[in-house]
């Protein structure tokens, strides 16, 4: 393996030799992917039955329609200078569904979404992604200053260009809100997040390769301020705790950290492998929302991430974009 | 014959005196702090003495839900006017009030629920739906029957008026300060006609937005 003959220089020797059994695994991966495969077009022809036909005269259609440039000023989650990748990226996203006004307090929105992104220089993010939302509301009282509880499941099935990132996602949340006014409103949650990647070759002997399968606990807060009828501010913050991938050159330091290591080919350079770490990432985010119409606004956002590791490890990145939303 | 004659002409002058007090009307103009005309305002006009005659029978009016809002959004009623609440969306509303002036729900319905509601007491009742927060719509009950809502053009006339002296006062949605401090006395005694103009100072619009929002949370 020409991955693992560079990164042995790099990383002690003990710990770099090839996996005898790689052929077999990716034997059995194959068979097990075909499986889950025909599973997920299952589940996701299931979904979209449920939305289409159990629509009595009560559920409401939406459609949700997102184009968006973003800026990620370092995708690649590095620690140092030299390995930071920023990049430019055009998104889409469309959802599909219905909500059930179960009763006049409770509320469940079903969803089925779309979704892509293309980069201007690293092709290998580039991701088109299909899945589904779940979320029942609860409302504590009558109008629209009553408390909610809310609980959320999304989950989705993201195809990467670069196959080490594809695979299967789902996030679970609990929030509770409330609208002080008719311009203030302030929700905080719990969320719980999990990722699957099951196409990560292993490059170090003993240790997975599977760097996007992530696991996550987070805690957040969200807030929206109404300055007059078309503007509104809004304020986040979240601070998560797991695993996090951080793509960068082989180092000591990194290496100690990780419990899992491959290449990372999204990056178009050889020298950048993906680590899985432990970590704790806090984001503070400011969104600005101009309502261009009742069914349509522009869109501003910017969110700040500090991630902290084992061995002083730091990732710093901010992300920004603009999007123009459409609610037919 | 000349007692008959005189009957005849008396009779004229009646009827003729009562057809020229009934015409007599207010135009009133509306609008903002910018000098922009302004829509929805409820223009009331109470006889000076306070004595408003009751209505023959009871009023009927209807507040419809169109789209997720309310049609009018403003409606004027006399008090005592049972208002029925049609909803002509293909989903379910929940309306709500927790106005002192009429404090009701209509549990989650669609179509036209069994029963109208009767604002039995004057004031504004803010109109709500539970299920859809942005929706909002006012009732505004009077006391007195001789009221008009401006239209686009902030213009509004109170016609049929019986002559005599009134206090003209506005409200609207938006009003800074109280209706009260908008009162301003008007004879039609004499005057067939009157022209009154208010600028009022409007506050911003609360109203919980509707816009969609793009809010994707950050991925790991």
């Amino acid at each position: 393996m020409r991955a693992c003959g560079r990164l042995a220089s790099k990383i002690p020797a003990a710990v770099s030799s090839n996996s005898p059994r790689s052929e077999a695994r990716a034997s059995w991966r194959h068979a097990i992917g075909s499986r889950r495969r025909s599973g997920r077009a299952a589940i996701a022809a299931s979904a979209i039955a449920l939305v289409a036909n159990a629509a009595p005269a009560s559920a409401e259609w939406l459609l949700d329609a997102n184009v968006e440039a973003l800026f990620d000023s370092n995708l690649t989650r590095a620690p140092s200078g030299p390995d930071v990748r920023p990049d430019w990226a055009v998104a889409l996203d469309a959802s599909v569904g219905q909500f059930f006004a179960l009763t006049g307090d409770d509320g469940l929105t079903v969803t089925l979404d779309l979704r892509g992104e293309a980069y201007d220089r690293y092709t290998g993010l580039n991701v088109a992604g299909v899945g589904g939302s779940m979320v029942y509301r609860h409302k504590l009282g009558l109008g629209w200053g009553a408390p909610w509880v809310a609980f959320v499941a999304t989950g989705s099935y993201d195809d990467y260009r670069a196959d080490v990132r594809t695979g299967a996602r789902f996030d679970l949340r609990a929030e509770v809100g409330r609208r002080f006014t008719e311009s203030f409103d302030a929700a905080v949650g719990v969320a719980y997040d999990r990722r699957f990647a099951p196409k990560g070759e292993p490059v170090v002997s003993g240790i997975s390769g599977k760097v996007f399968e992530l696991t996550g606990q987070s805690a957040y807060f969200r807030m929206g301020y109404a300055i007059d009828d078309a503007w509104l501010l809004g304020l986040s913050g979240s601070i998560r705790r797991g695993d996090v991938e951080s793509t960068s050159e082989a180092s000591l330091p990194v290496f100690l950290a990780s419990s899992a290591i491959a290449e990372d080919p999204a990056f178009n350079q050889d020298e950048l492998y993906a680590y899985r770490l432990r970590g704790t990432t806090s984001m503070l985010g400011a969104a600005l929302s101009w309502a261009l119409s009742d069914r349509s606004s522009l869109n501003f956002h910017y969110r700040y991430e500090l991630t902290h590791s084992p061995y002083d490890l730091e990732y710093r990145s901010y992300n920004t974009g603009v999007a123009f939303a459409y609610r037919f | 014959m000349r007692n008959s004659l005189r009957s005849v002409v008396l009779a004229w002058g009646a009827w003729a005196g009562a057809s020229f007090a009934q015409s007599a009307e207010i135009v009133a103009s509306v609008v903002d702090q910018q000098g922009r005309p302004v829509a929805d305002a409820v223009v009331v006009a109470v006889p000076a003495g306070g004595a408003v005659r009751a209505p023959a029978k009871a009023r009927e009016d209807v507040v419809d839900q169109v789209d997720k809002e309310f049609v009018p959004r403003v409606q004027v009623v006399l008090v005592g006017t049972s208002v029925s609440f049609p909803n002509n969306d293909n989903v379910r509303h929940q309306v709500y009030s927790f106005s002192p002036a009429k404090r009701f729900e209509l549990p989650l319905y669609a179509g036209v629920p069994a029963q109208p509601i009767v604002f039995d007491k004057p004031g504004v009742v803010v109109l709500g739906c539970n299920i859809h927060d942005w929706m909002v719509g006012f009732v505004y009950v009077s006391e007195s029957p001789y009221f008009a809502k401006t239209g686009p053009d902030g213009k509004a006339t109170l016609g049929d008026l019986p002559q005599r002296a009134y206090v003209v006062r506005v409200w609207h949605p938006q009003l800074e300060g109280p209706e009260d401090a908008t009162r301003k006395p008007v004879d039609l005694g004499r005057a067939r006609t009157a022209e009154l103009r208010w600028t009022l100072e409007l506050k911003p619009e609360a109203r919980v937005r509707r816009a969609p929002v793009s809010d994707r949370i950050g991925r790991y």
